[in-house]
C-alpha cells in the first residue's frame, strides 16, 4: 500500500520506511512537521498516514492536530497515529471512527501485529493500544457506567475496541467464544446500549459512550 | 520694683497688688522670650505689664505734685499722666494682633496698629487739656472727647476683633488656641466701655477701672497661658516647670536650713548648728528636687505622665506576651495624640530615607527606621523623642520580625522558583528520555528487525535476534516506567486526566471528583504526587478499604483532598514529611488529619496566580 509517515525523529523515519518497504509496502511521502505533512498528504492522497503524535513546531501534539484537520477533510482517510506514550486529549475525537488506529510506537518491533493493524486500519476498522483502550476505559467518576463493568468485562472491552473478534477475543483470553457473548451482552446492557447486528457499530458504540 | 511710687502716698497695698497683678504677664513674656527669642509674642506679653507699671509710675509720680515734697518736674508729669491710662492698652493691642504666629492676619491690619497710638495720643491730650482748664466743658470740646474716646474704644474692640478673623479662618489647632483669648480679648473693650459707663453714672473711679485692669493683666496672660501649655505653643511647660521645681525647691531647702538653726540653736553653738543646717539641707536637697520636679512635671505637663505611662504599660503587655510589638504604631499615635503619625521601619537590604522633620530610631550606630510626626511643634517632638525612647523594645522588635518576614518571604519565593526549575527540568528530561533514547532504542530495533528478515527463518541468529529485540522492547517500556516517574506525561493531557490514570492503577476502590482544570505546571505536579503518595500510603499503612479524592479550584487555590476510611493515627514520618515538603516547595499548605480509628484526610492547598 501507499504510505506517508510523518515522523521529526530521522532515526525512526528511516527505519520504520526500511522496515515497510522490505515488507512489500511504498513510502510515497515523509514529513517531519506538521503542517508539512498536511500538505504531503493531500497531495499523494495514500493508501495510510502514519503519524507520530508529538511533532514540531511545538512538540506536543501537533501530529494529532494534523490528523483532526486530515479528517475533517476526508473522513474515511485511514489514519494510524503512533505515540510514545499515551495522550488522548486531541484524538480522543478521533477514536472508535472506522479507519483508525492508535499505537505506542514500540509496537512496530512486533512487526507482524504491526502489519495487522495497518491493515486493519486501511480496511476501515480500528487498532488501538491495550494500553490507550485501558486509559480510555478508566473510569472516573462513581456515576460512570464504566465503573460497573466486572474486571473481566472490562477486559473484553479492551480487547473489542482493538478490533478484535468475538472469535479471537476468545482465543486471546483462553475462553468459550459463548462466554465472550455473553459478556458482550452483559456489557451492552450495562451501558445501555441496543444490540445491533454490526459488530464495527457496537465497537463505535461502547467507544462512544467511554468518551463521556 | 514695678509702679513704683512714693509709699506715703495712696494705700499702703497698692505697691504689692499692683505689683502681683503685673508679675504673670512679665514673668510668662519672659518664658516665652527664652522659648521662642526670634518672635514678638514674648516682648508683646513684658509690653502688656511693663507699660502699665510706666503709667502707674507717672500717675504717682505726678500726685506728689500735690504734696509737700514733690518729685522733679512733677506738676509737668502730673499734667501728662492724668490722661495717661490708654497707653496701658499698648502691650494689649499688639498682643492681640499678634498672637500666636507673630504675624498680622493680613495687611490691612497695620492701620488699626497705626491707630491704636494715634488714638491714645488723641485721649492723653483732650483729657489732659480738660483736667488743665478747670472750666465747665464748652459743646465743641465734649464732641472732641467723646470723638477721642470713641475712636479708642473702637480701635481696640478692632484689634480684638482681629482674634475672631483669626479664629474663623483658622483649623481646629488654632482654634483650640485662640478660643479662651478671644474671649478674654473680647471682653476687655467691653469692660471699659462698660467701666466709663459706670463712672458717667457716678460709680467711684477705682471700683469702675479695676475690672478691666483685672481682664487685662490677668485674663489675657492667663488665656495665653491655657493657649500655650494646652496647645504646644513655644515648648514652654518644660521651662516651667523647672522653674518652678527650683523655685519650690530653694523655699523648702531655705525652710529646712532654718528650722534645723532653729532646732540645733538651742543645743549647740552656733556654728555647729549651721554646719549640721547645711549637712542636713544638702542631704535632702536632691530627692526633694527630684520629688518636686516630678509632681511639678505632672501638674504642669499631666499629657506626658499620661502619654509615657501608656506607653510603658504597653512595652509591659508586649514584655508579657499580651500585645503585639507591631501595634505601637497605633499605641504611639493615641499616646501622642496625633492620627497622622507613622512608624517607618529600615528594610532589609534598603536604604531609609527619612523625611525632613522625621525623628530618627537608632539602634547602636544605625538608624533602623523613623518616627514621622503629623502635628510637629517643639513640644510634640520633644515628647515624640521621650516616646520613642520609652518604646525601644517593642519597635525594635517588630522591626526585627518585619525583617524576619521579609526574609521569610524571600526564601519561600526562591523555594518555589527552585521548585519552578526543577519541574523544568523534570519535563525536559522527560521529553529527552521519549524523544531521545526510546526513539534510538526503537529505531535500532527496527533495524535489527531489519536484517532479521533478510536471515533464514530456520538459523540460530533469527531467533537470537528475537529475543535481542524483545529485551529492547522491555527496555523501552522500563525507560517509559521511569521518564513517567521523572514527570508523568498525562500531565500533558491535563491534571485531571493524569489523576483518573493515577487512581486507575489503585487495588482499592476510588472516588474521584475532578473537573477539568486549567493549572500551573507546578501546582499540578504537586497535586499529582501527593495524590498518588496519599494513595500508596493508604493502602500501605492505613488498612482502607476505599478511598476518596476530591480535587477543585476555588478562588486561585488549588485543592486536593485524599480521604480513607483506614486505622488513621498517621504520625508525621518521612513520607508524610516529604510530601509537606513538596507542597511547601508549591507554595502551598499541608493538613493531616489523622484521628486513630477514624481514616486518615489530606488536605493540600497550593494558591495558583494562573
Amino acid at each position: 500500500m501507499r504510505i506517508v509517515i510523518g515522523e521529526d525523529s530521522a532515526l525512526f523515519r528511516e527505519g520504520l520506511s526500511r522496515l515497510l518497504t522490505e515488507n512489500g509496502h511504498e513510502i510515497v511521502g515523509t514529513a517531519v512537521a506538521a503542517d508539512e505533512l498536511v500538505e504531503v498528504v493531500r497531495d499523494v492522497d495514500p493508501d495510510l498516514s502514519i503519524i507520530d503524535v508529538r511533532m514540531p513546531p511545538t512538540m506536543t501534539d501537533d501530529g494529532a492536530r494534523a490528523a483532526v484537520i486530515l479528517r475533517a477533510e476526508s473522513p474515511a482517510r485511514p489514519i494510524l497515529m503512533l505515540s510514545q506514550h499515551i495522550e488522548t486529549r486531541q484524538v480522543v475525537g478521533l477514536v472508535g471512527t472506522g479507519g483508525f488506529g492508535y499505537l505506542l510506537k514500540d509496537r512496530v518491533l512486533r512487526v507482524g501485529d504491526f502489519l495487522d493493524a495497518m491493515r486493519r486500519v486501511v480496511d476501515g476498522g480500528s487498532a488501538l493500544d491495550p494500553a490507550i483502550v485501558a486509559a480510555l476505559v478508566t473510569p472516573t467518576r462513581i456515576d460512570d457506567p464504566v465503573a460497573a463493568l466486572s474486571a473481566r468485562e472490562r477486559e473484553v472491552l479492551a480487547l473489542v475496541a482493538e478490533g478484535r473478534s468475538n472469535s479471537a477475543i476468545a482465543a486471546h483470553l483462553v475462553l468459550a467464544e459463548r462466554t465472550v457473548e455473553s459478556h458482550m451482552r452483559s456489557i451492552f446492557q450495562k451501558l445501555r446500549i441496543d444490540e445491533a447486528p454490526d459488530t464495527h457499530r457496537r465497537v463505535l458504540a461502547v467507544l462512544t459512550q467511554l468518551r463521556q | 520694683m514695678l509702679a513704683y511710687g512714693p509709699p506715703s502716698i495712696g494705700e499702703p497695698a497698692d505697691w504689692p497688688v499692683t505689683t502681683a497683678l503685673l508679675l504673670p504677664a512679665l514673668l510668662l513674656g519672659w518664658l516665652v522670650v527664652v522659648r521662642a527669642p526670634a518672635g514678638p509674642i514674648g516682648p508683646a506679653l513684658a509690653l502688656t505689664a511693663a507699660v502699665p507699671a510706666l503709667v502707674f509710675t507717672a500717675e504717682d509720680w505726678g500726685t506728689t505734685a500735690h504734696t509737700s515734697s514733690p518729685w522733679p518736674a512733677a506738676s509737668a508729669v502730673d499734667k501728662v499722666a492724668v490722661g495717661a491710662w490708654p497707653w496701658l492698652f499698648l502691650g494689649f493691642v499688639t498682643l492681640v494682633l499678634l498672637f500666636p504666629d507673630g504675624l498680622l492676619p493680613g495687611r490691612h491690619w497695620r492701620w488699626i496698629w497705626a491707630a491704636m497710638p494715634v488714638s491714645a495720643v488723641l485721649v492723653n491730650f483732650v483729657v489732659s487739656r480738660e483736667d488743665a482748664a478747670r472750666t465747665d466743658t464748652t459743646p465743641a470740646r465734649a464732641a472732641l472727647i467723646v470723638i477721642a474716646f470713641a475712636a479708642f474704644l473702637a480701635t481696640l474692640l478692632a484689634a480684638a476683633s482681629s482674634l475672631v478673623v483669626r479664629y474663623r479662618r483658622g483649623d481646629q489647632l488654632t482654634r483650640q488656641r485662640l478660643r479662651w483669648l478671644m474671649a478674654a480679648a473680647v471682653a476687655v473693650p467691653i469692660l471699659l466701655g462698660l467701666s466709663w459707663l459706670a463712672s458717667a453714672l457716678g460709680a467711684p473711679g477705682t471700683l469702675a477701672y479695676t475690672w478691666f485692669l483685672i481682664a487685662m493683666l490677668v485674663l489675657i496672660p492667663g488665656a495665653i497661658t491655657v493657649a500655650i501649655l494646652r496647645h504646644d505653643l513655644f515648648d514652654i511647660d518644660r521651662l516651667l516647670g523647672a522653674t518652678v521645681s527650683w523655685l519650690v525647691t530653694s523655699l523648702i531647702s531655705a525652710g529646712v536650713f532654718a528650722a534645723v538653726v532653729l532646732a540645733a540653736g538651742g543645743f549647740f553653738p552656733d556654728r555647729v548648728g549651721v554646719t549640721t543646717a547645711a549637712f542636713v539641707t544638702a542631704l535632702v536637697l536632691l530627692p526633694v528636687y527630684h520629688w518636686i520636679h516630678r509632681t511639678v512635671g505632672r501638674l504642669v505637663d499631666p499629657d506626658r505622665t499620661v502619654a509615657l505611662a501608656r506607653i510603658r504599660d504597653f512595652v509591659r503587655r508586649v514584655r508579657d506576651g499580651e500585645a503585639e510589638p507591631e501595634q505601637i504604631e497605633a499605641v504611639l499615635r493615641s499616646a501622642l495624640d496625633d492620627p497622622g503619625l507613622q512608624v517607618l521601619l529600615r528594610r532589609p537590604g534598603s536604604e531609609l530615607e527619612p523625611p525632613a522633620g522625621a525623628i530618627p530610631l537608632q539602634t547602636g550606630d544605625s538608624v533602623v527606621g523613623a518616627l514621622v510626626l503629623g502635628t510637629t511643634s517643639a513640644r510634640r517632638v520633644r515628647r515624640a523623642r521621650e516616646a520613642v525612647v520609652e518604646a525601644r523594645l517593642p519597635i525594635e522588635v517588630s522591626r526585627l520580625q518585619l525583617e524576619l518576614r521579609e526574609a521569610l518571604t524571600e526564601v519561600r519565593h526562591s523555594r518555589s522558583r527552585l521548585m519552578d526549575e526543577v519541574n523544568a527540568e523534570r519535563h525536559r528530561l522527560e521529553r529527552d528520555l521519549h524523544d531521545g533514547a526510546q526513539q534510538r532504542l526503537i529505531a535500532i530495533g527496527m533495524r535489527l528487525r531489519s536484517v532479521q528478515y533478510q536471515l533464514d527463518p530456520g538459523v540460530p541468529a533469527y531467533r537470537e535476534l528475537d529475543e535481542v529485540v524483545e529485551t529492547l522492547e522491555e527496555t523501552v517500556a522500563e525507560l517509559r516506567r521511569i521518564a513517567h516517574g521523572v514527570r508523568p506525561s498525562r500531565l500533558d493531557d491535563g491534571l485531571a486526566v493524569a489523576l483518573r490514570h493515577l487512581v486507575a492503577d489503585s487495588t482499592l476502590p476510588v472516588d474521584l471528583v475532578v473537573p477539568e482544570l486549567d493549572v500551573g505546571e507546578s501546582a499540578a505536579t504537586t497535586v499529582y504526587f501527593t495524590v498518588g503518595e496519599a494513595i500508596a500510603n493508604a493502602l500501605k499503612h492505613a488498612r482502607a478499604t476505599r478511598i476518596s479524592i476530591s480535587v477543585g479550584l476555588n478562588d486561585q487555590v488549588l485543592r486536593a483532598v485524599v480521604r480513607d476510611d483506614g486505622v488513621g493515627g498517621a504520625k508525621e514520618g518521612f513520607g508524610l514529611t516529604s510530601l509537606r515538603d513538596r507542597v511547601a516547595s508549591a507554595g502551598g499548605e499541608f493538613t493531616v488529619v489523622s484521628p486513630p480509628g477514624a481514616g486518615t484526610s489530606i488536605t493540600v492547598e497550593i494558591p495558583c496566580a494562573s
